[in-house]
């Protein structure tokens, strides 16, 4: 595939785009921090929640012919929740040593006394199908208040911590491996990127659970995946004979389009694979809800890979390119001044 | 190379490959009661996929509404009198009457913050820990379940998961502070003659480490507790002292006689203990203590196993998504590269073999997030080799023949390859490092399938010359045609 961007007379526009994006990101994830309920919109995960959770016995439940006790459950259950307009985001089942529990979760602004009502409802419901005072106590539902603590603070200190040091790594090697400043380019491509990642995160409230660090982290190697394919084309475009003729820039720009296959289908290919993911497993979940978050986050980090390092990156190359060869010329006459003296 | 030889080879290599995945992927009954389980049902799944564990903790003076209700609606149950004068209900909790109010459930907040930092330790996929209604504590975790375990294909597997998990939160939400007695049972309330006040001062923290298959926990002493424990031990009465957090014995053992010669203790501990040991010894150590006992010291903790938020069949969507990328990746290149193609479908094949035995052999927790690595890490060998292929194609249309442009087009393309696997390897290994949970399991299998990818990349090589040795059209083997050179990449 050919194109012709000429990225590196877009600069300014890029940087504006980016600029834009990331501050109001940043904004809008301030005014969360203070008013809502942070600076992203802390999921599942994290989220308090409220929640009707029924425990049964399943001899009680022996009468049943065609239907298993959960389900009888879950129909009592739903019918009351409907009753009372309150709609839950996730179920699970689970075993207990006599029988089973069926928990129900409400994000936390559900109205308390709705959950009540149908928590004491279905009670009544179980009491009157099991028809045993002493049973129903076993077969019981309740409704709970769950705040959730922000455990994964330590993952994501790590995460930080990691980061940094891939960051830190990555300059180091494409100094020693390729040029000065192509290493700034690399270092920018990284802190760009990921960046433009958090941002969309905080600005478009998608809900972010435990896996935000693990795409944080899936946008810097992707990054440096792309950063290795177009400074290595690069380095070998500036080193080649037939294409001494060109100015930086044009060079620059060549490279740019003749990475761009490169550069884009891996996050397309990734991209795919999300949207794929995310087709499959909502046939599996109860909720497609709980499968949304990461299948748009994943989403959103191949987007801002591809968007920084085809297009971003080799725009502000271009001047660092155009600095670096300054300060090469410079020291040369200041080097042959010396000399001549 | 001749045709025997390269069929040989060739047969080896495609047996080899065949039979690992097949290994690796059918899982079959043998005869009425046992069943081989595949390698890929017996990975360990992060409760995404298998579900999560949960548990309630009541503290002492805190009760469920339907234990409550099974005594108060029990007309004949002599404690009826006593639970509806000393409980409050507040929301699905009674509360004795005598603790209600927003001190307790204040300490309960602080026992939940201090819990969650404990588990923060344990390094699990994804954890979460809640105070219910204010006064309860509610502590969820992967179950850590193989996908034969989830179906109940291999019962001791998750019978083991499940105590694994019940050691773990039940040691994790010890309340009381540590000391050292003179018996190793509960029961055991004799306190070594020489007591000192606060034993836990000796010490400044403690750690967990493994050598070559064997687990220890090493408590490190202060300066304090350096000097002092050698006399502890001499006086040691009944021959052995152990160590308890409140009235619980966490099995290390300090014996009569033996001489203290460096700042640390070292106690060689069971694989499912030795981690929560370290980890309670040293929140305690460092002064978080809980203010309250939890279901009686933990002893009355029913751990629940839950269904996993993506629904039941989610290993098995996951599995089939795996499949269709495994199946894309060698539908592409057997359309672009024809027999080359086919040499790449096995590589492929065979990275897929190599990365599940890997996983499972190491025993990472696989979640849904590294399940997206494994598609990253095949993208990385198939990049590589295509880069490759249409680096040797671009050769070809200068007039090289294909055993030339091969060996120039590996050459001009190494310093690529090894830059990306070397960036990949390090960032890879710095996570794995770093990062805890999930996300390292996710820098541990990104690592093994860049190295994979690596390994394959050349064995591709190895295998496109052993297969097209004997090949008279070479470029039709490949998929190339004689055509002018463009610039297209």
């Amino acid at each position: 595939m050919k194109t012709n961007f000429r990225l590196s007379s877009k600069m300014h526009l890029l940087i504006i785009i980016s600029s834009a994006i990331i501050v109001i990101g940043l904004l809008v994830g301030t005014v969360c921090q203070c008013v809502a309920n942070g600076f992203f919109n802390y999921g599942e995960d994290y989220a308090s929640y409220k929640s009707v959770s029924v425990t049964y016995v399943n001899t009680d439940f022996s009468g049943l012919e065609d239907t298993e006790p959960v389900d009888k459950i879950k129909e009592f259950c739903e019918d009351e929740f409907s009753k009372q307009g309150v709609k839950s985001y996730g179920v699970t089942v689970g075993d207990t040593n006599t029988g089973g529990t069926v928990i129900y979760k409400f994000v936390s602004s559900t109205d308390s006394g709705k959950l009540e009502l149908a928590a004491k409802n279905i009670n009544g419901n179980l009491a009157e199908f099991v028809n045993d005072a002493a049973a129903a106590n076993n077969n019981f539902a309740t409704a709970m208040t769950a705040e959730t603590l922000l455990g994964g603070g330590k993952t994501i200190a790590m995460a930080a911590i990691a980061i940094s040091a891939c960051i830190v790594f990555h300059f180091i090697y494409f100094v020693i491996r390729y040029k000065l400043t192509m290493a700034f380019g690399a270092i920018l491509a990284d802190v760009h990127n990921l960046a433009l990642f958090l941002m969309l995160i905080a600005l478009t409230r998608i809900p972010v659970g435990s896996s935000i660090a693990t795409f944080a982290v899936a946008t810097v190697v992707l990054t440096m995946i792309g950063t290795c394919f177009l400074f290595d084309r690069m380095r070998k475009n500036f080193k080649d004979e037939d294409l001494k003729k060109l100015t930086a820039f044009e060079i620059v720009d060549k490279t740019a389009d003749e990475s761009f296959v490169l550069n884009t289908v891996m996050p397309a290919c990734l991209a795919t694979v999300s949207v794929v993911a995310f087709i499959l497993l909502s046939i599996s979940s109860l909720s497609p809800l709980a499968i949304i978050s990461p299948v748009l986050c994943s989403f959103i980090s191949f987007i801002s890979c591809a968007y920084g390092t085809v297009f971003f990156v080799p725009s502000v190359y271009s001047r660092f390119k155009l600095i670096g060869d300054s300060v090469k010329s410079k020291s040369r006459k200041k080097a042959i001044k010396t000399i001549q003296k | 190379m001749g045709k025997v030889k390269s069929a040989i080879i060739t047969a080896l290599v495609v047996a080899a490959v065949v039979i690992l995945s097949l290994f690796a992927v059918i899982s079959c009954p043998l005869n009425e009661v046992e069943r081989y389980n595949s390698f890929l049902s017996s990975i360990h799944m992060g409760s995404d996929l298998t579900g999560e564990a949960y548990a309630l903790f009541y503290p002492e003076g805190v009760i469920s509404e339907a234990d409550y209700n099974s005594v108060v609606t029990d007309l004949d149950n002599q404690n009826r009198q006593e639970y509806i004068d000393g409980y409050t209900g507040y929301l699905s909790v009674y509360v004795d009457k005598d603790k209600y109010g927003s001190d307790f459930a204040d300490s309960v907040a602080n026992d939940a913050a201090i819990i969650s930092a404990r588990f923060a330790e344990k390094g699990y996929s994804k954890y979460s820990v809640s105070v219910v209604d204010n006064y309860v504590i509610k502590v969820s975790v992967p179950t850590n379940f193989t996908y034969s375990a989830y179906k109940g294909y291999d019962n001791t597997s998750r019978s083991n998961e499940l105590t694994k998990v019940g050691n773990t939160v039940k040691y994790l939400t010890l309340c009381g502070e540590l000391d050292l007695r003179g018996g190793n049972d509960d029961a055991a309330t004799t306190i070594i003659p020489l007591k000192y006040n606060g034993f836990a001062t000796f010490f400044s923290g403690a750690n967990y480490y493994a050598v070559g298959g064997n687990h220890y926990v090493r408590i490190n002493l202060n300066d304090d507790g350096y000097r002092n424990l050698n006399n502890i031990i001499t006086n040691l009465s009944d021959g052995s002292g152990y160590f308890f957090i409140g009235d619980t014995s966490i099995g290390l053992q300090l014996t009569y006689g033996e001489n203290i010669t460096n700042k640390t203790l070292t106690f060689q501990v069971g694989e499912n203990y030795a981690k929560d040991y370290s980890i309670i010894l040293d929140s305690v150590i460092n002064g978080k203590v809980l203010a309250n006992d939890y279901n009686d010291g933990g002893e009355n903790t029913e751990i629940i196993a839950i269904s996993p938020s993506f629904g039941d069949s989610a290993v098995v969507w996951l599995f089939v998504l795996l499949l269709l990328v495994l199946v894309g990746a060698i539908v592409i290149s057997i359309l672009k590269y024809k027999k080359l193609g086919l040499i790449n479908a096995l590589i492929a094949i065979a990275f897929s073999a190599i990365m599940i035995t890997a996983i499972m052999l190491i025993g990472i927790q696989l979640t849904v997030a590294g399940a997206f690595v494994l598609v990253l890490g095949l993208a990385l060998l198939m990049f590589s080799n295509f880069r490759i292929f249409e680096a040797v194609r671009k050769e070809t249309l200068t007039g090289r023949t294909i055993q030339a442009s091969v060996k120039t087009g590996y050459k001009k393309s190494l310093t690529t390859v090894l830059d990306l696997h070397i960036v990949v390897l390090v960032v890879t290994a710095l996570l794995a490092l770093v990062c805890t949970g999930e996300l390292a399991a996710c820098g541990f299998i990104l690592f093994l399938a860049t190295v994979a990818s690596y390994v394959l990349h050349w064995f591709t090589r190895f295998m496109w010359f052993v297969v097209s040795s004997p090949v008279k059209d070479k470029f039709k083997f490949c998929g190339y045609k004689r055509e002018v050179l463009d610039d297209e990449d």
